[in-house]
């Protein structure tokens, strides 16, 4: 897929376009002749429309991940699903215990509420994965303690794209009784099978946006089956089960209904395709030279390519493909007041190759030319730098 | 992070970068590649109506894009000045000219320093 400008995007973890087939199903909910009314509004027909499509869509949502629709309590993203995950634990168990264990790779919307957490009296122990990027489920085993309530870990990391052993993780909480299990799916769905009852979880962090859905729509969804019990966090209505109280956004959770649905369906052959597409980018930056790929690749989810580049200033290198190609660097920050990937950096790689990275992310609309065009761009740009840097002219 | 058209220009089409060889040139450098920022600056040193002129230079970087382009630009229009330990342009008017973010500020004084050290330094036989 190409932008405006020519750019081919490559950066599908950040975020997707809605699937024309999904942006279809939203529009049906908002005008006039569509499914318009307060899904909370089931005193009339236009109401009960719209509670019936919500209801819809949390059965396909359920469906996807594994969950009982029931469990499904719509938020507006992954966000404020891990905010109410940690927070509404925390503050529900905070008679029994203030102690929660995360990893020091997870995404911001984990680690600044533990952050905050802490402000607030809790203790938070911080993992730090192995070089490839995955925990051992005994460094879990060893972090708990008796007072532990939480233990928030994410399935695919969104920077290098490893996938955690969740069942693994599952099964120490288990083991440890007290220990409540937060996933953050942000990045799975479509991607990676999730059996949330299967595996024992006991909460999970959705995003529609990450799969071809609507950006403002997500879900945590919290298992009744184990009697997970959280504070809410917002009030005013008593919505989903009086955990987030306002209007549910009915065309943004069908839209996610809808693309969760897709996404769902179309999984074994998507992610075989990207894959292929993904092994093909690897194999064409490998050529140039002094790359180094991040994150264990056996274990990486298909769609994510994270690689430092040698010999090159990571701005530079950012900038230089920018005309060409849509990534993300692996540098938070582009001013001078940099901070490279603090992921890479818990993974042991040093500040320079932190910060020349870049993420690769492709998707469902990547096609085996845009990767071309990819691997020529940042070959173009690796020679240009590092001819100008003085280094490796000769690769 | 946006740039400027004019470190755009020089950013993309670093026409000066490289090196220089011979007995005339002085070669000096500033900054760190493991600190991120690192210049150097071969200046090939003739002589015109007796006095000592920049006759080339060329400049190697391990830098972002707004430092790349300021040490190109410097190369460009330092050729015929007099060949004196001193920049086209204050530091400060670089910031300006290349709309550096005032943040950047102690990028481009590695730049200066390269530019002085070129100056600074003695003759001696380099292979380029």
């Amino acid at each position: 897929m190409t932008g405006s400008r020519n750019t081919v995007y490559l950066d599908y973890a950040a975020t997707t376009p809605v699937d024309p087939r999904v942006a279809a199903r939203m529009a049906e909910c908002l005008t006039q002749q569509g499914a318009f009314g307060n899904p909370g509004s089931t005193s009339h027909d236009y109401g009960e429309a719209a509670s019936a499509l919500v209801e819809a869509a949390r059965v396909q949502v359920a469906a996807a991940v594994g969950a009982a629709p029931a469990d499904i309590v719509w938020t507006s993203g992954a966000t404020e699903a891990n905010n109410l995950a940690l927070f509404g634990v925390a503050n529900y168990q905070r008679e029994s215990g203030r102690h929660m264990v995360t990893a020091r790779t997870e995404h911001k919307a984990v680690l600044d509420p533990c952050r905050e957490l802490e402000r607030r009296g809790w203790r938070v122990t911080y993992l730090t994965p192995g070089r490839g990027g995955l925990l051992d489920p005994a460094q879990v085993a060893a972090a708990l303690k008796p007072d532990t309530v939480l233990v928030s870990i994410m399935h695919v990391n969104n920077e290098i794209g490893v996938i955690q052993d969740i069942a693994a993780i599952a099964a120490v909480c288990a083991a440890h009784g007290a220990a409540r299990l937060h996933v953050d799916a942000a990045q799975s769905i479509g991607k990676c099978p999730l059996d949330f009852a299967g595996l024992g979880l006991d909460l999970l962090s959705l995003s529609a946006h990450k799969s071809y859905g609507p950006k403002g729509a997500g879900a945590l969804v919290v298992s009744r089956a184990r009697g997970v019990q959280l504070e809410a966090l917002q009030f005013g209505g008593g919505q989903e089960r009086n955990l987030r109280s306002g209007t549910v956004a009915t065309h943004q959770v069908v839209g996610m209904g809808a693309a969760f649905e897709l996404a769902s369906a179309e999984r074994a052959a998507e992610t075989a395709r990207i894959a292929l597409l993904r092994e093909r980018l690897w194999a064409g930056l490998d050529l140039t030279g002094g790359v180094l790929r991040n994150g264990e690749p056996e274990q990486t989810a298909a769609q994510l390519l994270n690689v430092s580049f040698e010999d090159v200033e990571g701005e530079s290198l950012l900038a230089a493909v920018r005309p060409f190609i849509a990534v993300s660097t692996g540098s938070a920050c582009t001013s001078s007041n940099q901070e490279p990937s603090y992921v890479l950096r818990a993974l042991g790689r040093n500040e320079r190759l932190a910060e020349s990275s870049l993420r690769f992310s492709l998707g469902r609309f990547t096609t085996e030319a845009e990767v071309d065009a990819a691997i020529e761009a940042v070959g173009r740009a690796l020679t240009r730098l590092r001819r100008v840097s003085g280094s490796r002219t000769d690769r | 992070m946006n740039y400027s058209n004019l470190t755009r220009r020089h950013f993309d089409n670093p026409v000066c970068a490289g090196v220089l060889g011979g007995a005339t040139v002085r070669r000096g450098a500033a900054g760190s590649r493991a600190q991120g920022t690192w210049v150097q600056f071969d200046v090939q040193i003739g002589l015109r109506d007796q006095e000592s002129t920049v006759a080339a230079v060329r400049f190697l970087a391990y830098a972002c894009p707004h430092v790349i382009a300021v040490a190109d630009w410097v190369a460009q229009q330092a050729v015929d000045s007099p060949a004196a330990p001193v920049l086209p342009e204050s530091v400060h008017s670089l910031r300006e000219r290349f709309e550096v973010p005032i943040e950047k500020l102690g990028r481009l004084f590695i730049v200066e320093d390269a530019w002085i050290a070129a100056l600074s330094s003695p003759y001696r036989e380099i292979s380029a």
